[in-house]
């Protein structure tokens, strides 16, 4: 888990692992009825190593408001909007990366020893003609990598223009392969040739289709284009058939295949000895940091042969997508980003943060809120103490709406925490409601606060947080069934966490290999994680056909009111800390 | 736009100067050029900062009589906080022979962490920048990105928006979620990543 304590994960309810929300068990009561209903009874165990696959932090996961679930990535599916280059920022379009390839064919170039970009930089002027430029005399230009002082003078190569990189660098390809025959050899065997071959290929089928005449494309131009229209319209209006049709025609020019080196032919020898020897001569002449890694060798087609780090080419920056994601339930688009490049801006976007109340943990006397671990200002900050195993510790959880409707929550929890260090976990008030989102003016305007405050015993706490600090909030003691604060759209309750010991206590009977084994603690299960099922209900007002055309099952309709009552459930894990060795 | 110059509140001696547009500025920083120097409002330098401010493209030639106007070096949007032991470096390169500086653009919301070393031509809004992160000379970063901690962005290098950025040399490791700085402003986590941080600016004093 990469976040820093405390954080907050959720799961989403489509991973077997956890307990499955109602609705999507009216989806799926066909295809794991058994499964679920055991999910159901069991906790979520988040040091599972299968837990990782399904646990987000919020801002990943989306929200399907037709379905009312949660999507995660296992369960929207993504599509290519758009194709651009992440470094000249310009899009591509699908066909030209149908047929070039999925890298940019401008002046992107990616260093292929270090992998970051390359520029293109003006080699100085010999000394004796620096002051007295010659209008004729063309400049010489390299390509550079700004961090590991490659350059393309490595390969020898130098460009006569800032401009058109690409063709400067096919052209000097060809030079370079034409200049070293003995080369030709060994690099031909080894299908260093595979990319000048299947461009040949290339060329030489693409003439092959052209000769042979586009006779199965004659209708390209009309609606009956493809041959299962055609072959539909011409039963349904009798006459010849298709095939009848196609006998009739003149009978084209079959395609022959390449038969020389020019149209791509490349005849493999199985007596490879000659080769092989030279490979090793050239080898042992190079020095093990000379030679390229898998990852430089993979980084472009014309790298896979490269024996030497000098013999790798430039790589054209691959390309970058965008994608939609689209729930995979009822195919509505949940996120779709603007075909603009330069900025990210969505049109639809249906996030889970919007639809899904938010859990908050922070330590209950703190001297100040707990920052953010990504925002640290200063180096020195203290970083969280590690929390000592038996000493109850007492943290503040709060929940926060961001619906427009009054919710109740339920939290459950199991008594210790599953995995290997179990620690006790008690909710001192596991179910209340929270209050609707809104506008902060709603609030200011009127005084809607109090209305919502008067549930159970919420009225000293809104009393307390409307006036700030209130005289006896020092010596407050968390009390069972009572909420701590609460706020326009967010409820604070005490969690009381006791954490286990890492180590267990020393017995007197010695123990076997096995059980020493057990007790080794793996990374990352001295983390202190608390999953706790989240159970939210509210009354939605809603379109009353739309709601009976879904049919789902968990929304019962409340009398002849337009009122139906909603429920999500998931699980949610709290990473509360490190629990201190010993 | 304001000048982090004059310190308005000279009589309490707290740790940040605040300015007419609710800038601070640590009385710690280290401001060089601060006439070059444009901060947007509610903006944060924190103490041991450096801002390079004097690095500025010189005026090729100066017709007779005409004065030196201010040249913006370094400017800053709103809401956005510079660390501690940051430097901010405009980009300079040789060109005929001469060195020329460029101005650099910070945008808006966008956190630098402390101790990274930064002289990209253009940071866009919402980014996060992680602690001892170097970014190079020319690379621009596009908005609503997050670089990790400890990473070194060759000069040059342009990340499209909505990409994590991490290692030496940095690589597009992936991409931020949709809620990319959504759901601030709750009680106890005013302040995400890449979200509005006038909450957090607000708590630095």
């Amino acid at each position: 888990m990469a976040a820093a304590p405390p954080y907050a994960l959720y799961v989403c309810p489509c991973s077997s692992l956890s307990s499955t929300t109602l609705a999507v068990h009216a989806k799926r009561a066909s295809a794991a009825p058994a499964d679920a209903q055991a999910d159901e009874d069991s906790t979520f165990n988040s040091h599972d190593p299968r837990a990782n696959y399904a646990l987000y932090p919020l801002d990943h996961l989306l929200f399907c408001n037709e379905c009312d679930c949660i999507r995660c990535p296992r369960c929207y599916t993504e599509e290519i909007l758009n194709w651009y280059c992440p470094s000249c920022m310009f899009e591509v379009p699908s066909s030209q990366v149908k047929n070039d390839g999925n890298r940019c064919a401008r002046n992107c170039y990616d260093c292929p020893i270090c992998t970051s970009a390359l520029t293109v930089a003006a080699l100085p002027r010999p000394s004796e003609t620096h002051l007295n430029p010659n209008e004729t005399e063309q400049g010489r230009y390299i390509l550079q990598c700004g961090y590991c002082e490659w350059s393309s003078l490595d390969q020898t190569i130098e460009f006569s223009k800032p401009t058109k990189i690409t063709e400067q660098l096919a052209k000097k390809r060809k030079e370079q392969r034409r200049r070293k025959p003995e080369d030709k050899a060994v690099s031909t065997a080894h299908g260093a040739d595979q990319v000048d071959g299947y461009e040949n290929l290339m060329a030489f089928y693409k003439e092959q289709l052209a000769e042979s005449g586009d006779a199965s494309n004659t209708y390209s131009s009309s609606p009956y284009s493809s041959p299962a229209n055609l072959a539909k319209i011409m039963s349904l209006y009798g006459g010849l058939s298709v095939n009848a049709l196609k006998k009739a025609r003149e009978k084209p020019q079959p395609m022959r295949e390449a038969r020389t080196d020019k149209e791509g032919l490349q005849v493999h020898s199985l007596d490879s000895s000659a080769v092989d020897e030279e490979t090793v001569r050239r080898l042992q002449a190079v020095d093990w940091q000379d030679t390229p890694t898998h990852e430089q060798r993979f980084s472009g087609p014309l790298n896979h042969q490269a024996i030497q780090t000098n013999e790798l080419w430039p790589v054209a920056t691959p390309l970058r997508i965008r994608k939609g994601k689209r729930c995979s339930v009822c195919r509505q688009f949940l996120s779709r980003p603007e075909p603009k490049i330069p900025n990210l801006r969505y049109k639809i976007r249906l996030l889970a943060s919007n639809y899904v109340p938010r859990l908050l943990l922070r330590p209950l006397n703190a001297s100040s809120t707990t920052p953010n671990p990504a925002f640290r200002l200063r180096p020195n900050e203290a970083e969280m103490s590690p929390l000592q195993p038996n000493i109850m510790q007492q943290y503040l959880l709060t929940v926060r709406n961001p619906i427009f409707e009054t919710v109740k929550i339920t939290l459950a929890t199991s008594s210790s925490t599953p995995g290997k260090v179990s620690s006790r976990v008690t909710i001192l008030c596991p179910s209340f409601t929270v209050g609707p989102a809104g506008d902060v003016w709603d609030e200011a305007l009127s005084s809607s606060t109090t209305s919502v405050a008067t549930d159970d015993g919420g009225r000293q706490a809104a009393m307390a947080s409307l006036t700030g600090k209130s005289t006896d909030e020092a010596d407050r003691q968390p009390e069972a069934g009572k909420i701590w604060t609460r706020s326009r759209n967010s409820t604070s309750i005490i969690l009381e966490v006791v954490p286990g010991a890492l180590k267990p206590p020393p017995s007197i009977v010695p123990k076997s290999d096995d059980e020493m084994l057990a007790e080794e603690l793996t990374e990352d299960k001295d983390v202190l994680e608390i999953p706790i099922f989240v159970r939210a209900q509210w009354d939605a007002v809603e379109d009353t056909d739309a709601s009976a055309s879904a049919g789902r099952k968990h929304e019962r309709r409340a009398a002849e009111g337009e009122k139906v009552r909603k429920e999500l459930a998931y699980w949610c894990v709290i990473g509360v800390g490190h629990i201190a060795d010993g | 736009m304001s000048r982090p110059t004059p310190a308005t509140r000279r009589s309490a001696k707290s740790e940040y100067i605040e300015t007419d547009t609710g800038n601070k500025i640590s009385r710690r920083s280290i401001i060089e050029g601060k006439q070059n120097i444009m901060l947007g409002g509610k903006s944060v330098v924190m103490a041991g900062a450096m801002l390079r401010g004097d690095l500025v493209r010189k005026p090729e030639k100066m017709a007779d009589g005409e004065k030196e106007g201010p040249v913006t070096a370094i400017h800053v949007g709103r809401a956005s906080i510079i660390s501690t032991n940051c430097t901010i470096r405009p980009p300079h390169r040789i060109s005929r022979g001469r060195m020329v500086f460029y101005p650099m653009r910070i945008g808006d919301n966008v956190f630098i962490g402390p101790g990274t070393y930064v002289s990209s031509a253009v940071i866009s809004s919402n980014v996060h920048i992680g602690t001892n992160c170097v970014l190079s000379a020319f690379s621009v970063i596009r908005d609503n990105c997050k670089i990790l901690p400890n990473t070194v962005v060759p000069s040059h290098m342009t990340i499209p928006p909505g990409s994590v950025v991490g290692g030496r040399p940095a690589r597009i490791t992936g991409e931020v979620g949709e809620g990319w700085g959504q759901g601030g402003g709750g009680e106890g986590e005013e302040y995400v990543e890449g979200g509005d941080l006038r909450a957090l600016v607000r708590s630095i004093r």
